[in-house]
């Protein structure tokens, strides 16, 4: 690909680019199966950090909500626990079970997280969501260490679950089902001794659980048990990570999406404006691909939508023209933001 | 593998299978007007048809392990599967070590999925044995020295068996492989902090290991990181260590200017001022100095962070003669 012509935003591009995701994909991305709605956060997301929700019909918008609202897991009508409820990430397993085996029906936590993100970048008002259920379901993720799971049935535990747990308490206004100080605690054990942050403690220190740890301490505002030593310390990580564009950990290659990784860990620190915008900036767009929209981790790669929209969303951090700006610690825009805190104020009244 | 995955030519699918006909296939209901819908093969939707039906009527039997493994070949990433699976593993009282060997198998064709790295832990955590979890996290290192999965279930492993007598030895020829592996380095790190302890001994043994390969390769963050880092464990801190500051002052005369170093003599005069314990090497001026190096010089990308730390040193600067002044007050007093 010639970069030479690649420095302008393919903007109607993206937005096909995006458009086609929402409605099909090819078979190639079978192993995406139960994840369909990250897929679908990438795509909307993507289209209103272009400034092009509009290009999503009213008609699609509300296939896409009532698409969603159909993954909502309810609490058991029997019992009444909750523990279950959350999104699923499709309808592999959208189907009535017997008690005994029930837990296979249940939520997860980024498809909860990517799911609202999705709802409130359409406008909706999240009337529909049973807002004590899926509190209560975060709160059965917690485990003693302090980070969370991602389902009830039989899965990891790490960083990324703790960013998502986070991030639908903010949403829903509603902490009581997030163990603030042990979900710090995590995060502070999670701190390497190069002051990047990992998956879990004593891990590599890595962009992208590194955002993840900061937007939680953003998020739950504990960002003040941080030392002096640990901030300037995070700093220094984060800035070293710049090469041209961003990578993850020290001594790996660039990567778009730690344009927007590592970009908005700085954001919150209030420190992007030590990078280098220019070069960073030129990376992301030499991983565009101008035909058929979308970006590559890498140049002269397959592009994806999830670094199509991160690739856009680090753009937009540095103030890109054409793009909306972000709410760094939710990763939705700010026209969305806007949207959860009317509804915020329209909870507490 | 599964012996049906790489001839499809041979797959006979679930709905044409005698010994299957007592099942009816449950199609999955994506609603009436599904989004980001997956053209899924034929082979795909038959094999979730049924794995649903199974599910659904919560079936444990030989051939719905059999069913899970189809499953999975398909999606590996899909963990209400293996999740069955697990339940599958208990129920039948299935030899768990042709589990393990199967296992492995998945890992080595997708090494970078979390649920099958998750299904590994499960399992040695049932066994209680983790005599196969080096050798398997090694190969899968082998082949990406940088994967985060393996590395993540190998300090798992060792962690919670007591695995680290021979850690020393595999992080080294990692290390000597690469000194720009980071995760080596890292793991090198978790190693002396879990095992061998930051001892006086152990810390100028590290100390040592460390300047020899930063003399090897002077442009490596790796290795400046964990210096930094076992500074971390020395009483007498970053500025203290007369072998660590003579032997960055030795790089410095001799014409180095890797950025690295050039940061680290920048901490060590942070350290200096801020014990109130600067000497001709190590304090504000030669801070501002290097921090000018850096923007202008041998580290441009990063101009604005090398200029916001030389406005602090500038402070202490300041301050630093502010204090001189008060001093020669005094003096003058007397
Ligand atoms: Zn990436």
């Amino acid at each position: 690909m010639n970069n030479e012509g690649n420095k302008d935003m393919a903007h109607r591009q993206h937005v096909k680019y995006f458009m086609r995701f929402l409605n099909i994909l090819p078979s190639s991305l079978s192993s995406h199966d139960t994840t369909r709605v990250t897929i679908a956060y990438f795509s909307v997301a993507g289209l209103d950090v272009l400034g092009s929700i509009s290009a999503i019909s009213l008609d699609l918008r509300s296939r896409i909500i009532e698409w969603l609202y159909r993954l909502q897991v309810h609490p058991d009508k029997e019992t009444g626990d909750m523990s279950l409820c959350g999104f699923q990430g499709s309808s592999t397993i959208n189907i009535r079970l017997d008690p005994d085996n029930n837990q296979f029906r249940c939520g997860h936590l980024a498809m909860t997280y990517t799911g609202l993100c999705i709802l409130l970048a359409l406008g909706d008002d999240l009337s529909r969501i049973n807002r004590t259920a899926l509190i209560q379901g975060v709160k059965a993720l917690q485990t003693d260490e302090g980070n969370f799971s991602a389902t009830l049935s039989g899965c990891e535990s790490d960083m990324r679950f703790v960013y998502c747990a986070a991030c639908i308490s903010y949403i829903l206004n509603d902490w009581s089902g997030f163990d603030i100080e042990k979900a710090t605690d995590y995060v502070i054990k999670s701190i390497g001794y190069d002051y990047g942050i990992a998956q879990c403690p004593e891990l590599e220190s890595h962009g992208g659980t590194t955002f993840c740890a900061l937007a939680t301490l953003a998020l739950t505002d504990q960002l003040d048990k941080l030392s002096e030593a640990q901030i300037d310390g995070l700093k220094r990580w984060l800035v070293y990570r710049q090469i041209d564009g961003f990578q993850g950990r020290p001594n790996k290659p660039v990567d778009t999406c730690y344009s927007f990784w590592v970009g908005a860990s700085l954001k919150i620190l209030n420190a992007l404006q030590l990078t280098n915008y220019g070069s960073n900036r030129r990376y992301v767009y030499e991983t565009q691909d101008m035909v058929v929209g979308g970006f590559s981790k890498w140049p002269d790669t397959c592009t994806d939508p999830m670094h199509t929209y991160l690739g856009l969303s680090g753009l937009s951090l540095i103030g890109e023209s054409g793009l909306l700006e972000i709410e760094p610690r939710l990763n939705i825009t700010k026209r969305a933001y806007e949207h959860l805190k009317c509804l915020h104020e329209q909870w507490v009244s | 593998m599964s012996d049906c995955g790489d001839s499809d030519v041979l797959w006979i699918p679930y709905k044409e299978r005698p010994e299957w006909s007592d099942v009816t296939p449950v199609p999955e209901d994506d609603g009436p007007n599904p989004v980001v819908v997956i053209a899924h093969s034929e082979k795909f939707e038959d094999v979730y048809d049924y794995f649903r039906a199974v599910l659904q009527s919560n079936e444990k039997s030989e051939r719905v392990l059999h069913l899970t493994k189809d499953a999975l070949e398909l999606n590996p990433a899909n963990y209400t599967v293996w999740q069955y699976r697990r339940d599958l593993l208990k129920h039948l009282n299935t030899d768990l070590r042709t589990e393990l060997d199967y296992v492995e198998a998945v890992i080595k064709n997708s090494p970078k999925n979390y649920q099958v790295w998750h299904h590994r832990r499960v399992l040695v955590e049932w066994l209680q044995d983790p005599t196969m979890e080096l050798e398997l996290t090694g190969d899968a290192l082998l082949q990406d020295p940088k994967n985060y999965h393996a590395w993540q279930h190998r300090q798992w492993a060792i962690k919670t068996f007591g695995l680290y007598e021979k850690e020393l030895d595999f992080v080294d020829n990692l290390i000597t492989d690469d000194v720009r592996n980071n995760s080596a380095w890292n793991q090198r790190y978790f190693v002396v902090n879990n095992n061998l302890g930051w001892s006086d001994l152990i810390c100028q043994q590290e100390v040592c290991y460390t300047l020899e390969k930063i003399n090897f390769v002077k442009n490596n963050e790796s290795a400046w990181n964990y210096l930094r880092g076992l500074l971390i464990h020395d009483k007498r801190g970053l500025s203290g260590n007369a072998v660590i500051t003579s032997f960055c002052e030795e790089l410095y005369k001799n014409k180095c200017r890797s950025p690295f170093l050039l940061a680290f003599i920048i901490d060590v005069c942070e350290d200096a001022i801020k014990k109130k314990d600067t000497n001709c090497f190590h304090n504000a001026d030669r801070a501002v100095e290097l921090c000018q190096a850096l923007a202008t010089r041998y580290d441009k990308i990063r101009s604005k962070y090398w200029n916001y730390l030389c406005e602090r040193y500038k402070k202490y600067q300041s301050e630093q003669l502010s204090n001189d002044n008060k001093t020669n007050d005094l003096i003058i007093d007397e």
